[in-house]
C-alpha cells in the first residue's frame, strides 16, 4: 500500500513536470509564432536607427533561429534554448516599459501582492463554502437551500469586476473605504498596529470580493457532493448503528465530502486566477493581474511572457498540492 | 414535444428562456428602442458628461456625454453576436475533439485527451487576455480566441459519452457489418451524444459572454464596438464612480447579469431534466406524521414477542398522492427464533423493516401502527432513546454491503466505532481487541482490521457488515437479502456462518430473502408478503406443506424442490401490483387462479387459523359461507 503511494505520488510528480515543461516551451512559442511578431516589438521603435535596431537584434538574441540551429554549428544555439538556459537562471528577461527592470523582479514583487491577496480569500471562500454547502445539503428544500442556492446562481452570472466596481463604489461612498492600492501612499503611521490598520483597510474590499465569487462556487460544489454522500448506503448504516446526525456528519461525511471538493477546487484554479486578475484591476491591486493588465496596455511583452508563465505554473503546483491532498485524504487511490 | 412540455413545466428555465427571448428582441429591435444613435458622433459640451437620468436620457449620459439607454441596447448584440459565434466555435472544436478522442482508440485519444487536459489547467482569462494583446483586439480576434480556448469542457463531456455509446449493441452491430467509421460516427454515435450536449452549449455561451465582458472591461475590447464590459471600462476609468454616476455603471452590468443568469437558468433546468439529480438523503428530518394510537390487544396471559408489529402503514410521497407502500401488516418476532420474510421484489419486505426501525428511505413515512420492543415502541419513541436502542438491541446487515461500509474508514474503526457508541465506558483497546475478535468469528484475520473495505472482496465485505452487527451483542438481527450480490458458493457460506452464529448467541433474526429454499433450510417461521400486506404466516414446516393462500402455493410451485426433481416449474404469470395502481380488492386477485367476484371488490383481512396460522384470504373464511373452495387439494402435492 505504501508502495502504491509512492507510486501515485512519483506520477503525479512526473504529470506536474511535464506541463510545466510543456506551459515553459507554449509560452516561448506563443510570443513568436502568432501574428504580431511580439518579440520583436521592443526594437520595432521608429525612432531607432538601423545600426542600433541590428545591435538591439543581436543583444536580445533575435538573430538566431527560434528552435534548433539547424545550418551546422551547435545546433542547441537558438533562441528557445537560451531562453531556457536564462530562464534557468531566474532570468526572464528586461522589461521594455521600466527599461532597467529585471522582468523577474517585477513579477515577483507582484506574486507576493497577490498572494497576500488570493490565500484569505481563497481559505474564507473555502470555509464559509463548504459550511455553506453543508448546510444547505443538511436542510434541503428550505429556505436556506433556496437562499443558499439563489445566492451561488447571480455570483455565477456576475461578473467578477462589476461585483467589484459595485463593492467599491459603495465601500468607498459610504463607508469611507479605501479604493486602491496596498496602503495609503505617503501615509506616516503613528505605530505598526496604525500600518496594520490600513493594510487591513485596503485589503477589506477586494477580498470580500473575492472571496464572494468564489463563495458561490464552493457552496454549490459542497452541496452537491453532500447531498450524494448522504444518500449513500454507508451513511445509512451510520445512522442504523444509533450515531447522531451531527456525529455522522463529522465522522462518516465530511471527510468523503473533501474528495470531489479538493479535486474541483484545483480545477477552479484557473478560475481563481482570472477572479484575482479582474479584483485587481478594479482595485489597483499592484499583483500579477494588474501587472498582466498594465504590460498588455504598454505592449511590455517581456513582461506580460513573465506574468503568464508565472500564473501558469502556480496553477500547475497548486494542482498538484491538490492531487497530493487528494490522494493522502482518500485510501482508495493506490489502487487507481 | 413532450420534451418541451417538460422543458415549460420547469419554472426556472421557462424563467431563463424568456429573459433570453427578451434579449433577442432587444438586440433586434435595437435601433427601432433606442432613442439616440450611440454610434453618432456629437458636439458634447462639458455639462452633457454623466448627466443624472432624466426625460431626455432616462438612463443619463456617459463619460463622453452620450445616451447610456441607447448604448445599452446596442450593447445587446455585442455580447449575443460574441456569446453564440464563440460558443459555436467552442462547440465544433470540443465535439470533432471529444468524438475523435472517444471513438478512436487508446493513442490518438490518450493524446488528445493529455492536450485537453493541459488547457485545463492554464488559466483561460490569462490566456485569452495575451493572445488578444499579441494579435490585436477586434471583434473577429476575440470572437476566434474564446471560442477557440473554450472547448475543453465539451471535449470532455463529448469523449466520455462517445466512449459509453461506442460500446452499445447497435454501434458494434453496425460495425460488424462494415459500416464505415465516418458513417457510424454520423448516423449512429452523434445522434445519440448531441442531445446531451444541450446543457453544455448554454454553459458554454454564458462563459464566453462573461469572457468577452471581461475582456473588454480590462481594455481589451473592439473599440470600434459598443459592448457592455467595454460601456463599464469607459465608466470606470473616467471618473463615474467619483463623480456618483451610478447609472453609467450599473445598467451595463445587470444587463450582463441578465443575459448570463438567462443561460445559466436554462442550463441548468435542462441539465435538471436530462440528467436528473439525486436531490434526497438519509440525513432529512423525519417527517412529523400524527401516528394514531392502537389499543393493546393481546390477550392476558401470551407473552409478549420480542418485536410485535402491528397494523403497520408506511406511505411515500408520489407525484400526484401518497403510495401505500405497506398496508396494516402485523407480525411477531419471538426471542429465539429466525423468522422468514418471504415474497417478490417490490412487495414491501424492506420497507417493512427499514420503517420497523424507523430507517425509512427520504420521502416514506409511517402513518399508522406500532412497532413494539421490549415494552416501548419505536414508532412513537423520541429520537435519542432510539438511537440508544439502534444496534445496541437491533442490528441490521443490508442487503448488498458492498456500500454499506464507509470507503475511506478502516474496517475495524467501524466496528469499534459502534461498540464504543453503545458502551462508553470501554477503554479504546478492548474496543479495537473486541472488532478484532469480530472479525475472527466471522473468519477474517483479525489482523485486517486496519484496512479499508475495498482491499476486501464482496463475499469478505458481507462478513465484515456481519461482524458489525454482532458488535453490541444485539438482541434482533435484521438481515436484508444479506446474499443478493454475491455468487452462489459464498451465498451459501455467508447464510450458514450468519444461521450458526444467531444460534449460538442466541439472537432473534428476521431474514428477509426471495429465496425459498433458504427459508426451508434457515426458518423457523415465515411471513409471506405480497402487495404491501401480509399474504400468509405460520411455521415453516405447516406453510410449506400446507399453504393457505394461492400466492403462497404458487409461489411453492415455482420454487424447484430437490425432493422431487421431476415436479414441473410454473412460473407465476404477471408482476407484483404497482404502488400506483394497487387493484381495489384482494392484491393478489388479478394474478390469482382462484379469484372470485368477492375478492375483487373487498380487501381481505388476516385470518388467524390458530397455532401461529394466518392467512389473508376469503377461501380460509370458515364464518361465512363462502363458495366452494375452487383451487382443489388443499395440500401441496
Amino acid at each position: 500500500m505504501i508502495i502504491g503511494r509512492g507510486r501515485y505520488l512519483l506520477r503525479k510528480l512526473g504529470w506536474a513536470l511535464a506541463t510545466v515543461a510543456v506551459v515553459v516551451t507554449f509560452n516561448f512559442f506563443l510570443f513568436r509564432v502568432l501574428p504580431g511578431d511580439p518579440a520583436k516589438a521592443g526594437i520595432k521603435d521608429p525612432r531607432l536607427s538601423p545600426e542600433s535596431v541590428a545591435a538591439l537584434t543581436v543583444r536580445f538574441g533575435l538573430d538566431k533561429p527560434q528552435f534548433l540551429d539547424l545550418e551546422g554549428g551547435n545546433p542547441f544555439d537558438s533562441q528557445y534554448f537560451s531562453y531556457l538556459a536564462r530562464l534557468a537562471e531566474g532570468d526572464l528577461g528586461t522589461s521594455y516599459a521600466f527599461r532597467d527592470r529585471p522582468v523577474s523582479a517585477l513579477i515577483g514583487q507582484a506574486l507576493v501582492n497577490t498572494v497576500w491577496l488570493v490565500l484569505p480569500a481563497q481559505l474564507l471562500a473555502i470555509v464559509f463554502g463548504m459550511a455553506l454547502g453543508l448546510l444547505a445539503a443538511w436542510r434541503r428544500g428550505t429556505k436556506l437551500d433556496v437562499g443558499a442556492l439563489s445566492f451561488s446562481l447571480v455570483m455565477w452570472s456576475l461578473p467578477t469586476f462589476f461585483l467589484g466596481i459595485i463593492l467599491l463604489f459603495v465601500g468607498s461612498r459610504w463607508l469611507g473605504l479605501p479604493t486602491a492600492g496596498r496602503v495609503t501612499i505617503g501615509a506616516a503611521y503613528a505605530g505598526p498596529l496604525d500600518q496594520l490598520w490600513d493594510v487591513l483597510r485596503h485589503l477589506f474590499l477586494p477580498t470580500l470580493t473575492l472571496t464572494l465569487v468564489l463563495l458561490g462556487e464552493y457552496m454549490l460544489i459542497m452541496r452537491s457532493s453532500v447531498v450524494e454522500i448522504f444518500s449513500e448506503d454507508y451513511i445509512l448504516t451510520a445512522k442504523a448503528k444509533g450515531l447522531s446526525t451531527f456525529q455522522i456528519i463529522k465522522d462518516h461525511a465530511l471527510r468523503n465530502a473533501l474528495l470531489p471538493m479538493v479535486t474541483l477546487i484545483a480545477l477552479n484554479l484557473g478560475f481563481t486566477v482570472s477572479g484575482a486578475i479582474q479584483v485587481e484591476t478594479v482595485f489597483s491591486w499592484p499583483g500579477l493581474g494588474r501587472l498582466t493588465v498594465e504590460a498588455v496596455g504598454q505592449r511590455d511583452f517581456p513582461v506580460l511572457q513573465g506574468a503568464f508563465l508565472l500564473l501558469a505554473v502556480s496553477v500547475v503546483l497548486a494542482n498538484l498540492v491538490a492531487e497530493l491532498v487528494y490522494g493522502w485524504l482518500d485510501p482508495r487511490v493506490s489502487e487507481a | 414535444m413532450k420534451a418541451v412540455r417538460t422543458f415549460l413545466g420547469n419554472r426556472l428555465g421557462t424563467i431563463g428562456a424568456a429573459m433570453l427571448l427578451v434579449a433577442l428582441a432587444v438586440a433586434v429591435l435595437a435601433p427601432v428602442l433606442a432613442p439616440y444613435d450611440p454610434y453618432a458622433s456629437v458636439r458634447v459640451s462639458i455639462d452633457d458628461i454623466y448627466r443624472a437620468p432624466s426625460a431626455a436620457h432616462l438612463l443619463g449620459t456617459d463619460d463622453g456625454g452620450k445616451d447610456v439607454l441607447s448604448a445599452l441596447l446596442f450593447g445587446t448584440r455585442v455580447s449575443l453576436i460574441v456569446g453564440f459565434a464563440a460558443a459555436l466555435i467552442s462547440l465544433v472544436i470540443g465535439g470533432a475533439v471529444g468524438l475523435i478522442a472517444g471513438y478512436h482508440g487508446r493513442r490518438l485519444g490518450n493524446l488528445l485527451m493529455r492536450i485537453t487536459d493541459f488547457f485545463l489547467v492554464i488559466p483561460d482569462l490569462a490566456l485569452q487576455i495575451v493572445i488578444v494583446a499579441i494579435v490585436g483586439q477586434s471583434l473577429r480576434n476575440i470572437i476566434l480566441v474564446i471560442g477557440a480556448l473554450g472547448w475543453t469542457t465539451t471535449a470532455r463531456l463529448v469523449r466520455s459519452q462517445t466512449l459509453s455509446v461506442k460500446e452499445r449493441k447497435f454501434v458494434l452491430r453496425a460495425r460488424a457489418v462494415g459500416a464505415s467509421d465516418w458513417h457510424i460516427l454520423r448516423r449512429h454515435v452523434m445522434p445519440q451524444v448531441l442531445p446531451l450536449m444541450l446543457a453544455n452549449t448554454v454553459l458554454v455561451i454564458s462563459l464566453a459572454i462573461l469572457s468577452e465582458s471581461t475582456l473588454a472591461f480590462i481594455g481589451l475590447g473592439d473599440l470600434t464596438v459598443i459592448s457592455w464590459g467595454q460601456m463599464l471600462n469607459f465608466a470606470f476609468t473616467r471618473g463615474a464612480v467619483s463623480a456618483g454616476a451610478w447609472w453609467a455603471l450599473l445598467p451595463p452590468g445587470v444587463a450582463i447579469v441578465w443575459v448570463v443568469l438567462g443561460t445559466t437558468l436554462v442550463g441548468t433546468a435542462l441539465e435538471d431534466i436530462l440528467n436528473p439529480r439525486l436531490t434526497r438523503h438519509h440525513l432529512e428530518r423525519e417527517p412529523r406524521v400524527e401516528v394514531p394510537e392502537v389499543a393493546g390487544v393481546r390477550p392476558i396471559g401470551e407473552p409478549a414477542p420480542l418485536l410485535g408489529i402491528r397494523d403497520l402503514r408506511v406511505e411515500f410521497a408520489g407525484p400526484v398522492g401518497p403510495l401505500v407502500a405497506v398496508d396494516g401488516v402485523s407480525f411477531e418476532l419471538r426471542r429465539g427464533e429466525v423468522l422468514g420474510l418471504v415474497g417478490e421484489s417490490g412487495c414491501g419486505k424492506t420497507t417493512t423493516v427499514l420503517a420497523a426501525l424507523r430507517l425509512l428511505p427520504p420521502g416514506g413515512a409511517i402513518t399508522a401502527g406500532s412497532v413494539m420492543f421490549d415494552g416501548s415502541d419505536l414508532v412513537r419513541l423520541p429520537s435519542e432513546q432510539l438511537r440508544e436502542l439502534r444496534w445496541s438491541r437491533l442490528a441490521m446487515v443490508f442487503q448488498g454491503a458492498m456500500n454499506a461500509l464507509n470507503p475511506v474508514r478502516t474496517v475495524g474503526s467501524q466496528i469499534v466505532e459502534a461498540i464504543r457508541l453503545h458502551d462508553p465506558g470501554i477503554d479504546g483497546k478492548a474496543a479495537e481487541r473486541r472488532a478484532a475478535e469480530l472479525l475472527e468469528l466471522v473468519g477474517i484475520g483479525g489482523q485486517r482490521a486496519g484496512e479499508y473495505p475495498h482491499t476486501f472482496s464482496g463475499g469478505m465485505r458481507q462478513r465484515a457488515m456481519i461482524a458489525l452487527a454482532l458488535a453490541c451483542d444485539p438482541d434482533v438481527i435484521i438481515a436484508d437479502e444479506p446474499t443478493t450480490a454475491l455468487d452462489v458458493m459464498i451465498q451459501a457460506q455467508i447464510l450458514e456462518l450468519l444461521d450458526d452464529l444467531v444460534e449460538r448467541l442466541g439472537m432473534a433474526m428476521i431474514l428477509v430473502t426471495h429465496d425459498l429454499g433458504v427459508v426451508a433450510q434457515r426458518c423457523d417461521r415465515v411471513v409471506v408478503m405480497y402487495g404491501g400486506v401480509v399474504a400468509e404466516e405460520g411455521s415453516v414446516e405447516a406453510v410449506f406443506h400446507h399453504p393457505r393462500h394461492p400466492y403462497t402455493r404458487l409461489l411453492l410451485e415455482a420454487f424447484p424442490d430437490l425432493e422431487v426433481p421431476e415436479r414441473e416449474l410454473v412460473a407465476i404469470p404477471g408482476a407484483p401490483p404497482r404502488l400506483d395502481h394497487l387493484p381495489p380488492g384482494c392484491r393478489f386477485s388479478p394474478r390469482c387462479p382462484a379469484a372470485f367476484e368477492r375478492c375483487r371488490e373487498e380487501r381481505p383481512p388476516l385470518y388467524r387459523l390458530g397455532e401461529g396460522r394466518a392467512a389473508s384470504c376469503f377461501l380460509v373464511d370458515t364464518s361465512a359461507a363462502g363458495p366452494e373452495l375452487r383451487v382443489g387439494d388443499e395440500h401441496h402435492a
